[in-house]
């Protein structure tokens, strides 16, 4: 029997165990990095935004591997759920694996771009809106990124925005053949349907993004956010005051589904496609899950603009982009990739099973767009008329910032779950949406 | 066969560690990889996530260094101020009402009981249903219009209105902590009755034979048999509860009107808003509360070993 020592019995030595520790350490450094980026050459990732639409993401993922394929680019396209978009990309940006090209919304884009994460694409905006009738004034502004990353980044390709969506075939027994112009309108109409179990006006008052809805009500009441330069807030005002009359006075007549103050993002989708609700503000793929799922209840459906307050109507369009990512190794591949992705056949075909509105003027006489789909006719107005971000407040970080707290629809939820008088709910926005915006 | 042929025969120039040092050596060795491990995966991520709490770090950058900015700034927030509460009141009274009814069905099955194994399963399942399956049906039960409580409630009559369960603030709380203490009840269970069965039944005939009823033998003798099980089993909850996620997003996001936000939630909305440095400085602004929880429970454990 041997008593040496293992260490001894192997002749372990202080160079030896030296030598294994360094050794050990090298693979563990070496497993952990990425491949170096001449095995990825001309191989382009790019991360699409997944949407309700299968038929949409399946094109969307087709049409670029068959751009791969005819142009000699390995192409990995990889879907990202948009509410997962932030985390995805403050990810890929710490470690450094960002993908070649990616969708993304303005909040992210203009922020991003403020990073220095994209190439300018200043050039490839212009040869395709020279080539297609030029942009839609509102998409040529709200996507104008120059003064935040000296050039424009984003390739807008969409639009999307709420339309109010309502039960025709409610409402029209009812005597109301059209629909509501005012936001009082909307009231009325609604209690008219109000019966269990349909509620009649289906938004959300939560913490999802669905309920910054409020924020256009309460702008078309003559309420802002913020003062012209964008840097003190102004929510305590007798405009704010005169909304959270309309309302708490909504509330009080029982209109709206119970549970719409802690409704997720699709709490709205399923109150209208479950019969729940009489009207909603949507982007629209309610319509399309209804038109799929229960044609019954997409024939009783129509679609308008969303109804006008004292100052007006207020209806941002959202903006969809493409960018290039600056580390990318293949940004000329990209670029030719984010032209074919902006052609009109393409196009017609995505908007036909997509979300989105049209971003160019030509994009209007695609057979989309010929007013036999309601929720695009929709969509078109709302790319034509629709107004700018944040307007009539200015759309800057702070904006964004105290959007993505809900300081509005918090705000709301003080007055018709707590029960808060007016002045004391407006105070606490008014403060923490100072707090938000001190900060930039 | 020659000396000098003979290699093994020749006096080494390398000169050799002692033995004890070399087995030391040879112990590091071995154990340094798993010690790279815990200062790769555990280690970093947590220093680092402290410091990002004192930078302004967003998306896309790496931030500077700006002290207690964030900690000031979400001291300011009614919201992190809710969460604080929110967190306090729900570690506590599902913790709370987790012990009571883990204890009591361990306790009745750890009797013999037909069909207790068959029983012991079941009271498993809540535990091994994935969360977000768990949580989405309880949110299920719980709408308004459609939800089986409702239901039940108004089809028997206990109750003739329907009950908005999540969406007002005298119910909100109340049922997400009955829908945390469903789902994590059976860990409780498995743990105490796990010391029940290890607790020596000579002291339980001893402690009757002297007299003692039921109540005196669950209070002298059961209770000292699993107190250091239930220590334990409530810190771990404790902090599972803490850091829980699934449970509030899943039911109210945190609404209404901040009425079930906690820590989790208000990082993850911190996150939304793409600044890491704030959403870090909540997920920080816990671990005191953490911190204490841990000690307490620690010095509870090292008093019963003195």
């Amino acid at each position: 029997m041997n008593d040496k020592p293992i260490s001894a019995a192997r002749g372990w030595t202080r160079r030896r165990v030296l030598g294994t520790a360094a050794s050990s350490l090298a693979i563990a450094a070496v497993g952990s990095f990425p491949m170096p980026a001449i095995a990825q050459s001309k191989k382009l990732t790019y991360w699409g935004g997944l949407i309700f639409s299968d038929d949409a993401n399946k094109l969307l993922t087709d049409t670029i591997n068959a751009w791969g394929a005819a142009n000699g680019v390995a192409t990995e396209v990889v879907m990202i759920n948009q509410n997962e978009t932030v985390q995805k990309v403050s990810a890929a940006v710490s470690s450094n694996t960002m993908p070649d090209a990616l969708d993304l919304g303005l909040d992210l884009l203009l922020l991003l771009s403020r990073q220095d994460q994209f190439i300018t694409l200043d050039d490839l905006y212009k040869k395709i809106g020279d080539a297609q009738g030029g942009w839609f004034e509102g998409t040529d502004r709200a996507t104008d990124t120059t003064a935040d990353a000296g050039g424009r980044t984003g390739i807008p390709f969409g639009v999307n925005g709420n339309l109010l969506l309502r039960r025709k075939d409610l409402l029209e027994p009812a005597g109301f053949t059209d629909a509501p112009k005012t936001w009082d309108e909307l009231v009325a109409q609604a209690v008219a349907v109000n019966k269990s179990p349909v509620s009649g006006l289906g938004l959300a008052l939560s913490n999802v993004g669905d309920a910054n809805v409020q924020v256009n009500v309460l702008q078309s009441y003559g309420g802002r956010i913020a003062d012209d330069a964008g840097k003190k807030v102004t929510i305590k005002s007798e405009e704010t005051r005169t909304y959270l009359t309309w309302l708490k006075d909504a509330w009080d007549k029982g209109i709206f589904p119970p549970g719409n103050t802690t409704w997720d993002g699709a709490g709205d989708n399923q109150a209208y496609l479950s019969g729940q609700a009489a009207f909603i503000a949507n982007t629209g793929s309610v319509g399309i899950a209804a038109k799929k799922d229960d044609p019954e209840l997409y024939d009783g459906s129509a679609f308008s603009p969303l109804p006008a307050g004292p100052k007006g109507t207020i209806s941002p369009i959202t903006p969809q982009t493409r960018a290039i990512t600056k580390n990318s190794g293949a940004q000329d591949e990209a670029k030719a990739l984010l032209e074919h992705l902006a052609q009109p056949e393409f196009m017609n075909a995505y908007f036909n099973v997509a979300i989105y509105g049209p971003v160019l003027k030509n994009q209007e006489q695609l057979s989309a767009f010929d007013g036999t789909n309601p929720i695009l006719a929709g969509l078109l107005n709302l790319a034509k008329a629709g107004t700018a971000p944040a307007y009539p407040d200015v759309y800057n970080a702070a904006w964004a910032d105290l959007s993505s707290n809900f300081i509005i629809p918090k705000m709301c939820q003080r007055v018709v779950v707590d029960g808060w008088d007016f002045d004391k709910a407006m105070d606490e926005a008014q403060t923490q949406g100072q707090i938000i915006y001190d900060k930039y | 066969m020659s000396l000098a042929a003979d290699p093994s025969t020749r006096p080494s120039r390398r000169r050799r560690l002692p033995t004890g040092v070399r087995a030391k050596l040879f112990a590091y060795a071995l154990v340094a990889p798993v010690v790279l491990l815990i200062i790769g995966l555990v280690a970093y991520p947590f220093f680092f996530a402290i410091y990002v709490s004192f930078t302004d770090q967003v998306v896309g950058s790496v931030g500077k260094f700006i002290g207690f900015a964030n900690f000031v700034y979400l001291s300011k927030s009614a919201t992190f101020t809710a969460a604080i509460w929110n967190t306090v009141i729900i570690v506590l009274v599902s913790d709370g009402l987790k012990l009571l009814i883990g204890l009591g069905l361990a306790l009745l099955v750890h009797q013999a009981i037909p069909g207790r194994g068959i029983f012991r399963s079941f009271l498993m399942l809540p535990w091994a249903m994935p969360a977000f399956v768990a949580f989405l049906t309880w949110r299920v039960l719980y709408q308004p219009i459609g939800g089986g409580i409702n239901l039940v409630l108004t089809g028997t009559g206990i109750y003739p209105h329907v009950v908005d369960w999540l969406g007002q603030r005298q119910t909100a709380m109340g049922s997400v902590i009955a829908a945390s203490v469903w789902r994590g009840f059976p860990f409780w269970f498995i743990s105490i009755l796990a010391a029940l069965q290890s607790v020596p039944k000579d002291l339980y005939e001893a402690a009757h034979i002297d007299g003692a009823n039921a109540w005196k033998r669950f209070w002298v003798v059961t209770v000292p048999g699993i107190r250091q099980v239930v220590i334990v089993t409530t810190l771990l909850s404790s902090i599972w509860t803490a850091n829980g996620f699934e449970h509030v997003w899943l039911l109210t996001a945190g609404g209404p009107s901040d009425a079930t936000m906690v820590f989790p939630v208000l990082a993850y909305f911190g996150m939304q808003t793409q600044r890491v440095g704030e959403a870090a400085a909540v997920s920080v602004a816990m671990l005191p509360i953490l911190a204490i929880l841990v000690i307490f429970a620690t010095s509870l454990m090292m008093r019963d070993e003195d």
